[in-house]
């Protein structure tokens, strides 16, 4: 009955709420960050005549680059605002 | 996500935390989807309903000619797909470097 136990365990446990605060946090931002990439290299990559249902290859190559370039930027854009932020400027 | 840190009561919790966001995902997906197939297929308002170059009718003979609508849907969920893999791949790598 290990399963029951795991059950009764999970009753008597105290949920920490601020932690949970951010796991929520960083779930939020991890889907944040692809609904938008997905927007943005939608935008960039598949033309607005849409000719066949399958992505080309044409099509497949950007995707795969759109999604590396913006995973740089991100890289890039938050080292920017840590080093600002360490130096103690207004965000 | 790693949530082997949290105990039963707190993984449960998260668990319906994302429940709840999948719905609200799929909602988003399902909206975003007609509006975007919308505004990139139906230009046209001489009649009231859409045309077979808009949106395929389910037809026996003539499945394989697919409407503006249809590839749009399509292509987008492929879309999507694709950039989900390159995602998990680029997550992964960028998650590996932290640590």
């Amino acid at each position: 009955m290990s399963f029951m136990g795991g059950w009764n365990n999970a009753a008597n446990q105290s949920v920490n709420m601020q932690n949970m605060a951010m796991a929520e946090q960083e779930l939020e931002m991890v889907s944040d960050l692809f609904n938008r990439i997905v927007s943005s290299c939608h935008q960039k990559c598949i033309p607005k005549t849409y000719i066949e249902g399958d992505l080309n290859k044409g099509e497949a190559v950007c995707i795969d680059r759109c999604v590396g370039k913006f995973f740089e930027v991100n890289k890039s854009v938050g080292t920017k605002l840590q080093q600002m932020s360490g130096a103690g400027l207004p965000m | 996500m790693d949530f082997s840190q949290f105990n039963d009561a707190e993984r449960n919790h998260l668990q319906r935390v994302m429940e709840q966001k999948q719905m609200k995902d799929f909602l988003k997906l399902y909206s975003g989807l007609v509006e975007r197939c919308f505004n990139d297929c139906v230009n046209d308002f001489t009649s009231k309903t859409l045309s077979s170059k808009e949106a395929s009718r389910k037809t026996l003979t003539l499945d394989f000619l697919e409407g503006c609508i249809q590839k749009c849907a399509d292509k987008f969920l492929k879309h999507s797909e694709r950039v989900g893999q390159r995602f998990a791949e680029a997550n992964a790598e960028m998650m590996g470097g932290a640590k």
